[in-house]
């Protein structure tokens, strides 16, 4: 059957959740347009054969393959636009600089080549990246707005987190550093009354620290730290 | 829409309290607050109040609806009437809840508020399954929500919204050449 | 208390002629209701680069008059305070608009290109230059990965095709500011009739987008 490699790319999408980024399937995607390959030649063939010979009884046979042709084209665009919408999520979810595992998914399979598909991922996703930097630098006349920050509405409650990985040491930008160890219980004040602020004060150890908002945010998108709901 | 952003919205509202401390008034942005003297009451939107209380600089009086004798009467009519009545703040369920967790030391008969809120809450919600329902089975194009609040419309929204949304499709593609379609070649 | 901040809300309007009739605390309902109507509008709205503007100059003004002020300072945290909230709506609703540039943005773009002179824009001048350059950026993506590698005739895709349209007939929730008189609701099925309704000051109904698409670029209703 026609198409079929096609849409089981289509089908593939479809089984991986929303937010992962599964490898490229470019051996999939090689034998669609190997299949392309083969039905515009042999349309190629029958339409030079309809026209010099005028065997018009060619001509539903071109137009199946012509439609196959456009399907094949029409799953293959959606596989991969899917997965710009899946990279294009990274972005937003880990900020500009990605996890290294995270980076590993984009581009590898079990032996990294740097393939077209590969390298055109990543040029689209620091195109994207650029795109976004200056929309944000440009806002409000100029002034600048970071919008991938402040995402969920501010609450001024002290929350507390639990350490979910060693993330080891971690340095604030007052310069101190805190170390962030698995299953430790931190209670994280989501400050109003410093400049905002997180103000992170170890249960254990006294000492606060402050660290950014959006950095707190991250860290809990990142899995690094969860939200302890009493 | 994120619950979390209907919280948001809610803690514009205004409440009175009583401050323990002393401050001019603040000209915010949004409009000018204050002066806060220790004992007299005064408006402040609820964010604040909640952040005062949090840090012991206040005490909040409830509103005058948060009443166990008031919500009783409230809780009677709403299941006799078929309709939504009207509520006393277009964010009572989030009032209530925030001000029950934040706050409950200065809401005289908390639990039964709580309760009370719960069932008209309850009440509400299971006329609104009812009113979905039909707007759907009878698929009409237009209703009327008067006295429904964001929260019980956020309750319902998404799963309402895309069944209409997929019922429409389904409809549209039944009449031929009604659909724009995107893709009309394949 | 520091006298800094004694003013910070109410002097920073200026005295731009234009400008002079809307207060700070007008500005900020302005930036809710179009957060609103932009999260519930299935379509991108027009832009409202004023108020964004107008909100950024009011918080870069409070916040460099909070640079000024003591540590601890009492009223300093409530402005703060104020301060996050504004720019979590502000961001939100920049973040909706986006959202919806690269969800649409072959039908954007075109509805940009087809506008009548002295017609508002639907872009800002920063999210044309994305809306643009994301345009740009995917097509050379899907011609590098695939389409370089098909057939002759196969070789562009028609993004204003391929990509779909918002959905104007989508239900929304709204809330009536303007009384509006006569407004028509098209019947769902056949055998239905269309009919007028009347929508009250205050009212909230549940209809079709497109049916009161107008009235909400007019400002008559709010999306819920």
């Amino acid at each position: 059957m026609f198409c079929e490699k096609a849409v089981e790319l289509i089908r593939e999408l479809h089984r991986i959740s929303d937010g992962q980024l599964p490898a490229f399937n470019e051996d999939g995607l090689r034998q669609v347009l190997q299949e392309m390959e083969a039905l515009y030649d042999q349309n190629q063939a029958d339409v030079n054969e309809a026209k010099s010979e005028g065997r018009a009884e060619l001509i539903p046979s071109i137009k199946v393959r012509h439609c196959c042709l456009l399907r094949d084209q029409r799953c293959v665009t959606a596989y991969l636009y899917d997965r710009l919408l899946r990279i294009r999520a990274l972005r937003w979810e880990y900020g500009s600089v990605l996890p290294a595992n995270v980076r590993f998914h984009m581009c590898a399979e079990e032996n990294f080549r740097m393939t077209i598909v590969v390298l055109s991922q990543l040029q689209w996703f620091s195109q994207y990246k650029k795109s976004l930097a200056s929309f944000m630098r440009s806002l409000g006349g100029g002034e600048g707005l970071d919008i991938t920050q402040d995402m969920k509405p501010p609450k001024s409650l002290y929350i507390e987190v639990r350490c979910l990985k060693d993330h080891g040491e971690f340095e604030i930008d007052d310069g101190t550093v805190i170390l962030l160890k698995k299953n430790s219980q931190v209670v994280l004040g989501v400050a109003w009354d410093i400049l905002s602020c997180v103000c992170v004060m170890s249960v254990s150890l006294c000492p606060q620290h402050f660290l950014p908002r959006w950095k707190c945010e991250q860290l809990i998108r990142q899995g690094v730290l969860e939200h302890v709901v009493s | 829409m994120d619950p979390s952003e209907v919280e948001f919205l809610a803690e514009k509202e205004t409440v009175k309290i009583i401050p323990n401390f002393s401050l001019d008034k603040i000209y915010l942005i949004g409009g000018d607050l204050g002066p806060f003297n220790p004992g007299l009451p005064v408006d402040v939107p609820l964010w604040l109040a909640l952040n005062l209380k949090q840090r012991q600089k206040c005490r909040i009086i409830p509103p005058e609806w948060m009443d166990v004798e008031k919500l009783e009467e409230m809780r009677e009519l709403e299941r006799k009437e078929e309709a939504f009545t009207p509520v006393p703040s277009p964010f009572y369920m989030e009032l209530t809840k925030l001000l029950l967790n934040h706050a409950s030391d200065n809401i005289p008969k908390a639990d039964e508020i709580r309760t009370l809120v719960k069932d008209v809450w309850d009440t509400r919600i299971a006329k609104l399954r009812l009113s979905a329902d039909s707007f759907i089975s009878q698929q009409e194009a237009h209703a009327k929500l008067d006295n429904l609040t964001l929260m019980e419309i956020n309750t319902i929204r998404e799963f309402l919204l895309d069944s209409l949304n997929c019922m429409y499709k389904l409809r549209s593609n039944l009449q031929p050449g009604s659909s724009k379609g995107q893709y009309v070649d394949f | 208390m520091s006298d800094v901040l004694s003013d910070a809300g109410s002097d920073s309007n200026h005295d731009d002629s234009q400008e002079d009739v809307m207060t700070p605390a007008e500005l900020i309902a302005k930036l809710e209701e179009a957060w609103l109507n932009e999260k519930f509008s299935p379509e991108l709205l027009e832009n409202k680069s004023e108020v964004v503007e107008c909100v950024m100059e009011q918080l870069t003004h409070m916040e460099a008059n909070l640079q000024r002020v003591k540590k601890g300072d009492a009223k300093a945290s409530v402005h703060r305070m104020e301060i996050d909230r504004i720019r979590f709506v502000l961001s939100s609703y920049l973040r909706s608009r986006l959202q919806k540039i690269e969800k649409f943005f072959p039908h954007v773009l075109e509805r940009e290109k087809s506008r009548g002179e002295g017609e508002p824009s639907l872009l800002s001048p920063e999210e044309f230059a994305f809306a643009k350059e994301y345009l740009a950026n995917t097509e050379t993506y899907l011609k590098a990965v695939a389409l370089k590698r098909m057939p002759p005739n196969l070789q562009t895709v028609d993004m204003l095709k391929a990509v779909p349209e918002p959905c104007l007939d989508s239900f929304v929730f709204l809330r009536v500011k303007e009384r509006q008189e006569n407004i028509l609701v098209e019947p769902e099925t056949d055998d239905q009739r269309e009919y007028v309704v009347d929508l009250e000051e205050g009212s909230q109904h549940l209809m079709r987008y497109r049916t009161i698409a107008p009235l909400v670029s007019s400002g008559a209703v709010q999306l819920i």
